[in-house]
């Protein structure tokens, strides 16, 4: 039982990351409809920021809200400069782009703070890991039946519920919530009754990009390294994450992400012998593809209707 | 003489165009493995391993318009079966690569079996998964005796005889005095043969039937199945072709550099990336597209490799890029792809095209009149 209970809690924080990543997914597909393929590779160069940040002495609090802000910004003028005149030709070209601005800002990373493993490599470095938001200590952890758990895994899910709560009522409460689903469901006609759709796109992509980037923080606390393929597997369990909780719903995207994390982490922990560390990734795989045969809009999507 | 000239399919001039192009890219052909360095002649191999790969990718995401970015597992199926081939079972290097088609041809069949309910995007999603499970899936323990885990394998390549190289193509040696002792230009001359088997499948699909069938998927599936087009049976043969071709450089690989590490660059999902990047910066959905991008590609990160050190950048260049001890091939090629996808989203190629449009017009010759005396008609304003 407590074995049970610290596997479900250790998979519910690496949820918890999905979820972040997985929301910016579908904060993008429901403003646009595309498929932001460069997601985690924004979300990792918010995350060197807040590391260099650090590095010039900002505590680590105001340096996440910083990287939050060097996302939001990354985030809304990718829209602006290139999906927005892009999109007009064809949707297959903002594919393109994105993985293009995947390479690019892979390259990028390496390019600013050295292509090796941070912060370990860096020479004189002030830190001696990668600040965790969290407290992160081996001693910091409380006992539920028998489970340690720790702060960090605690501190971790109250803020993807608090993340994913805030959206919920962004987009139900206030106007910009319904200009963004106005935009979703119909941007022709919003854009006829007064929507400034142009902003409302560049703030959903800037918002999208935020999260992902407080996710990559998050993530970089928990590994306590950071290196450019940080986010490769990250981004693939967040779309299945997305996939699996539907692509248009935000709520399935929380849900569906510390599903993938629990079923991950439970696979992992009971069929050591046969999935372990290094097939987790395969369990991905089968989630998105399973889902995808037997229920392609998702649990909690709205299924389209194809028009001939 | 007014721009632009017209030229009449099939006339003497248009014969004499292609006669001179295609005498020159042989003498190209010829001169690099004899005269060339013996740098250019690794570069230029290289690049023929990508110029296959982004090649069999086009037959599927630029003539199909199914996206795949699972492609760095099927070299890597080539890559694998070549190196277990060789060393688990003594086979000789050339015999694997018949069989690592066939295994890739498998797999992919299998993976065209979703993308009959999958499309766009979401089955980008499935293949890059595909792609990340493949590194995972070589270092599995429960196949470690056979793929020997992350420790990779070695040994993979040919058995030379340093001192008089006989390079065990059934005890003939056509190709090892070109250079003397090397065997660099053996392995250029594989490569050059395996693009040139990848291109003529290509180019024998695409002027098929099948081609069209190929194009009106891409263009419009339910369209192309009210047509009479059988979607699942296309889909599996084309995936299964592709998969196969892109594990045929992937033998080459695993043959040339003689050890197999699952984490190399073009196994992981970095290679997928940079064959659809190869591709669309060459030309999607044309046949010499993947071609040029990986001539364009290889000349890039070539002539940039060694700009992590900044003494070595180019003078003109430097304060551009001295910043940084990266080396910015790769960079550069993305930011390239970003801007062609502004003003020219047909590549490379497509660049060609308008320019080449501007001065000469190729009219082509008028259907079923094979037999009837040439009779100058006035080319069509346009």
């Amino acid at each position: 039982m407590a074995l049970f209970l610290q596997r479900l809690v250790d998979g519910l924080s690496e949820g918890s990351i999905y979820a972040l990543l997985a929301l910016g997914l579908v904060i993008i597909y429901r403003g646009t409809g595309h498929l932001n393929f460069a997601q985690g590779e924004m979300a990792l160069f918010s995350t060197y920021a807040v590391y260099q940040f650090g590095e010039w002495g900002v505590p680590i609090g105001l340096a996440v809200l910083m990287g939050m802000a060097v996302g939001f910004v990354l985030g809304a003028g990718t829209e602006v400069v290139l999906v927005r005149p892009i999109s007009r030709k064809s949707p297959f070209a903002v594919f393109i782009v994105t993985i293009g601005l995947f390479q690019f800002l892979n390259w990028l990373d390496g390019a600013l703070w050295g292509g090796q493993q941070l912060p370990s490599s860096a020479m004189g470095s002030k830190q001696g890991k990668f600040p965790s938001l969290f407290p992160n200590n081996p001693t910091d952890y409380f006992n539920v039946f028998g489970a340690a758990i720790k702060w960090q895994s605690f501190w971790m899910l109250v803020l993807v519920l608090v993340i994913g709560g805030g959206l919920y009522v962004m987009f139900n409460y206030t106007k910009l919530g319904l200009a963004m689903r106005a935009v979703a469901s119909n941007s022709e006609s919003s854009k006829l009754v007064g929507i400034r759709t142009g902003t409302v796109l560049m703030v959903s992509w800037g918002i999208a990009a935020a999260v992902g980037a407080l996710g990559g923080v998050v993530y970089a606390g928990l590994t306590t390294n950071v290196n450019q393929s940080l986010m490769f597997s990250v981004f693939i369990y967040a779309a299945a994450a997305a996939t699996l909780g539907g692509f248009d719903s935000p709520g399935g995207a929380v849900v569906g992400g510390l599903a993938i994390g629990v079923i991950q982490n439970l696979v992992a922990g009971y069929a050591d012998e046969w999935v372990g560390q290094q097939m987790k990734v395969g369990v991905a795989f089968l989630v998105i593809l399973a889902v995808l045969l037997l229920r392609p809009a998702g649990l909690f999507g709205t299924s389209k209707v194809e028009r001939v | 003489m007014s721009l632009p000239i017209h030229l009449r399919s099939g006339g003497l001039p248009s014969w004499a165009i292609r006669v001179g192009a295609t005498l020159s890219v042989a003498g190209l052909l010829l001169w690099i493995p004899t005269h060339g360095s013996d740098s250019l002649i690794d570069t230029c191999t290289t690049a023929t391993m990508l110029m296959a790969a982004a090649m069999s990718l086009n037959l599927l995401l630029g003539f199909t318009g199914q996206i795949s970015l699972g492609h760095s597992a099927f070299f890597g199926i080539g890559v694998y079966t070549t190196a277990i081939g060789v060393t688990r079972w003594g086979w000789s290097p050339f015999v694997t690569l018949p069989v690592a088609f066939a295994v890739a041809f498998v797999v992919g069949v299998l993976v065209s079996l979703p993308a009959l309910r999958i499309k766009g995007v979401y089955l980008a999603l499935v293949t890059l998964a595909l792609g990340l499970v493949f590194p995972a899936f070589v270092k599995w323990p429960k196949i470690e005796w056979l793929t020997n885990g992350s420790r990779g394998l070695d040994k993979t390549g040919f058995k030379f005889n340093k001192a008089n190289p006989t390079y065990e193509l059934f005890g003939w040696n056509p190709w090892g005095n070109l250079r003397g002792q090397n065997v660099k230009p053996f392995y250029f001359w594989v490569g050059v043969s395996i693009v040139a088997l990848v291109y003529l499948v290509c180019r024998g699909i695409v002027k098929s039937r099948m081609g069209r069938s190929l194009v009106a998927i891409r263009d419009n599936s339910t369209a192309a199945a009210v047509m009479g087009v059988n979607l699942a049976v296309t889909k599996g043969i084309v995936f299964g072709l592709s998969a196969a071709m892109c594990a045929l450089p992937g033998s080459l690989s695993a043959i040339r550099t003689g050890t197999v590490t699952p984490d190399s660059a073009l196994l992981t999902v970095a290679g997928s990336i940079t064959f659809l990047v190869i591709m669309v910066v060459g030309g999607s959905g044309s046949l010499w597209g993947p071609v040029l991008g990986a001539v364009v590609y290889q000349f890039i990160i070539e002539r940039t490799s060694g700009w992590s050190d900044p003494n070595r950048i180019p003078g003109a260049v430097r304060p551009l890029f001295s910043w940084s001890d990266v080396a910015p091939g790769s960079g550069i090629f993305a930011l390239t792809l970003i801007l062609l996808m502004f003003f020219a989203p047909f590549g490379i190629v497509g660049l060609w095209h308008k320019a080449v449009a501007t001065v000469v017009t190729v009219v082509p010759k008028p259907a079923g009149t094979a037999s009837v005396v040439h009779q100058e008609t006035a080319p069509p304003e346009s």
